[in-house]
């Protein structure tokens, strides 16, 4: 990896949400028009997270959501009375 | 300006509930026990583990209600709570110290750029083998993470609060979540793509 792409390299996550102001966004932007290696690193680095997100959903089982209420209610009116 | 409707409901019901009334309690467990659960399942694994994260969670929200203030976001203040119980689970559990990531490993591998084949998630229903052996393989690349990477990718990018809330949560400074995030996106990615890899191999 050669020093600029290794120097946006460290950068691009921050690059991908948003949290670098205009002039180093327009410095990668550049270095991104010039070097297809770093833009298949962004795209690959952007396609773990979705996946990741799309993975990560879950739901809470019925069973425990009868049981975390039953619970609560039975322990905060304990500790109300 | 739905979230500010949400806050406002969470406080509405918060002074119901502290009046006595336990439908109260229940809106909001109702509102929050997804988000709670699932955090609880990504940070350790076990579905018992979570369950009992959730209990914890609400239980020492409700108990401690008069602790909360009312500029925080009663959300960000039930994640507060979770990664206590979360990381105190951890500390029953005896784990290892939590490990270091080098972006080094990664930017210099075989001393190039390295190509990583990540999937698509495929929304066909006749996808249904694929995708579970891929959920499987990315919840195990998720819980391979060290702590305290997991906790700040969790938050990040699966339970979308941003980098201040971040921090806030987990009492560090946003240049160290940046840092966290960056370097636990990084080790997903190759997890992920060595997965791949060796499954198109096979």
């Amino acid at each position: 990896m050669k020093e600029d792409c290794k120097k946006y390299f460290e950068r691009i996550s921050e690059y991908l949400d948003g949290e670098l102001d205009d002039e180093i966004c327009r410095e990668i932007e550049a270095h991104l028009k010039e070097c297809p290696e770093c833009r298949e690193c962004l795209d690959s680095l952007k396609r773990t997270i979705e996946l990741c997100k799309e993975a990560g959903k879950e739901t809470i089982p019925s069973d425990i959501h009868e049981r975390l209420r039953s619970n609560l209610r039975e322990i905060l009116n304990r500790n109300l009375k | 300006m739905k979230r500010m409707a949400t806050e406002t409901s969470d406080h509405h019901l918060i002074a119901e509930f502290k009046a006595g009334s336990m439908e109260a309690m229940e809106k909001i467990v109702e509102r929050y026990e997804n988000q709670v659960f699932t955090f609880g399942l990504r940070m350790c694994g076990h579905v018992q583990d979570a369950e009992d994260i959730v209990q914890e969670t609400f239980l020492n929200a409700f108990r401690y209600l008069d602790r909360f203030r009312e500029e925080t976001k009663l959300r960000n203040w039930l994640f507060k709570i979770a990664t206590r119980a979360c990381l105190r689970k951890r500390r029953k559990k005896k784990c290892e110290p939590d490990r270091e990531i080098s972006l080094e490993t990664f930017s210099h591998k075989n001393g190039s750029h390295a190509r990583y084949e990540i999937p698509d998630w495929s929304d066909d229903p006749s996808d249904n083998v694929l995708r579970s052996e891929l959920k499987q393989a990315i919840d195990a690349a998720v819980l391979s993470l060290p702590t305290k990477y997991r906790l700040v990718f969790n938050l990040r990018d699966l339970e979308d609060f941003n980098t201040e809330e971040t921090a806030e949560i987990l009492g560090i400074t946003s240049q160290s979540v940046k840092t966290r995030l960056h370097r636990a996106r990084v080790f997903l990615r190759e997890k992920i793509s060595n997965h791949y890899e060796e499954r198109s191999v096979q």
